[in-house]
């Protein structure tokens, strides 16, 4: 059965029978507000108005569960008040803390969920640049820019272990990844899944890191961001980068609201960074959302 | 230069702001101020506008959002474009009720009753701004791309995060 490539977290997730069991349950509906174009409460209104059942989340005002089968037909999507985005995955833009007028990258940017909530949190000053290699992923990318009203994007393609230069105040790598902790969104993701395909990923991953962390400014942050559980996509990607230079360190990834898990530091028997313990792993069953893995790297 | 210069050429080229917000001023009378802030550049027959700051020198797929096109006379503003700077526009405005509301975003034509000036204008509903419309001796016929109409949202709509 597929879902047994789950079995190899059974020593690091807590209460793995409710890991195992939240997998089949699908995920609800959720949305982003988008101060770009729509007040938090104007928005709230109108949806009470039309009747749309709704509850922000705990820990993020600006994101909303949505009791509705189709919110992508809601007029206020159409007009760029809301965008449908997975809870967690508002997670790393808040962690980056983009401020406005500064210069900051989307290494993996499509299809511009976190891209455009970005551009919101730098209330469309500065600039953002959303790199996206894939000429056919540009396109949803840009669409999403255009519909919410986003005026501080520029889209570039370049492979992003080659991404030119820089220096960026802060980067975002939220990495290709195996995907396992969208199952509950898409079901058959893991049937995708296995130890050789995560340390295939983890190859393209390591370069993605290195070549953003070469692009930010000394003082600089990279956030780097995964939707899978694989060690060999998360902390061990975080690990090596650590061990290439002296000038980086981790800060604590933690959310008000939001219950994390520490990084892990042993894996198979192996003993990892200590400092490990500051990244994040966010899993399906503590907070009824997908699974998410954050790191926060400050270049000295 | 000339927006519509005849020149085409495929790279983005910084264009003076004056030679847009007169255009945006003469046809809705929006004026110049709403769009400080941003600075624009030609693409080919497209304007783009961007939030205004010094770009990092690299090869760029779009800047910002694409406000216009002027490939042909008149030049055409992009719905993105009239949603964020059209509530400004003081000219060449249509209010619809509901039922014509739906029918504007499902992309069709409908008999309104106007007295705005032939060619573009901005579509209005409930106070938000639904997009571009051409209005033309008593019809209106929606300019909503296809990807952002009523009807097609049921796919594509949501996408992944």
């Amino acid at each position: 059965m597929y879902m047994d490539c789950l079995d190899r977290y059974r020593e690091i997730v807590p209460d793995y029978v409710g890991f195992r069991a939240i997998q089949s349950l699908p995920l609800y509906n959720s949305a982003r507000i988008n101060t770009l174009k729509i007040e938090r409460e104007k928005l709230l209104e109108r949806l009470e108005e039309e009747g749309v059942l709704f509850r922000s989340f705990e820990w993020y005002p600006l994101g909303l569960k949505l009791d509705i089968e189709s919110p992508g037909k809601l007029l206020e999507n159409l007009l760029g008040f809301i965008h449908i985005q997975e809870e967690l995955s508002m997670v790393p833009p808040l962690v980056l803390d983009p401020q406005p007028g500064e210069c900051v990258l989307d290494l993996c940017a499509s299809p511009g969920s976190k891209t455009t909530q970005i551009s919101q949190m730098m209330e469309n000053r500065g600039i953002v640049i959303a790199n996206e290699p894939s000429l056919a992923r540009v396109a949803p990318l840009r669409s999403n820019c255009e519909r919410l009203g986003v005026l501080n994007v520029a889209v570039t393609r370049y492979d992003g272990r080659n991404f030119p230069r820089g220096p960026f105040d802060r980067v975002l790598v939220d990495a290709p990844c195996s995907s396992e902790g969208r199952e509950r969104r898409g079901p058959g993701v893991l049937s995708r899944c296995s130890r050789e395909r995560s340390l295939d990923l983890g190859v393209l991953q390591l370069s993605l890191l290195r070549n953003a962390l070469r692009l930010t400014k000394p003082g600089g942050i990279v956030v780097y961001s995964t939707c899978t559980y694989a060690p060999e996509e998360n902390e061990l990607v975080v690990q090596e980068v650590l061990e290439d230079a002296e000038d980086l360190r981790l800060e604590k990834v933690s959310i008000a609201g939001l219950q994390e898990c520490p990084g892990i530091t042993e894996w198979n028997g192996k003993r990892l960074n200590d400092a490990l313990s500051c990244t994040a792993r966010y899993y399906p069953h503590i907070n009824d959302t997908g699974g998410f893995y954050v790191a926060k790297i400050i270049k000295n | 230069m000339s927006p519509r210069s005849s020149r085409i050429r495929n790279v983005f080229e910084p264009l003076d702001s004056s030679l847009v917000t007169k255009m945006w001023q003469e046809r809705f009378g929006i004026s110049e101020q709403a769009f400080s802030g941003c600075k624009f550049f030609r693409k080919a027959r497209s304007i783009w506008a961007i939030s205004d700051v010094d770009l990092p020198a690299l090869s760029y797929e779009a800047i910002g959002m694409r406000i216009m096109n002027c490939k042909d006379r008149p030049w055409k503003p992009t719905t993105s474009a009239l949603q964020i700077f059209g509530q400004y526009a003081t000219k060449n405005i249509i209010h619809l009720n509901q039922e014509e509301a739906m029918v504007f975003l499902e992309g069709g034509s409908q008999a309104i009753e106007s007295k705005c000036e032939n060619g573009y204008v901005v579509v209005f509903y409930r106070g938000d701004v639904l997009g571009c419309g051409l209005y033309s001796h008593g019809k209106l016929v929606s300019q909503i791309p296809k990807e952002r109409r009523m009807a097609s949202t049921v796919k594509g709509a949501e996408c992944e995060a």
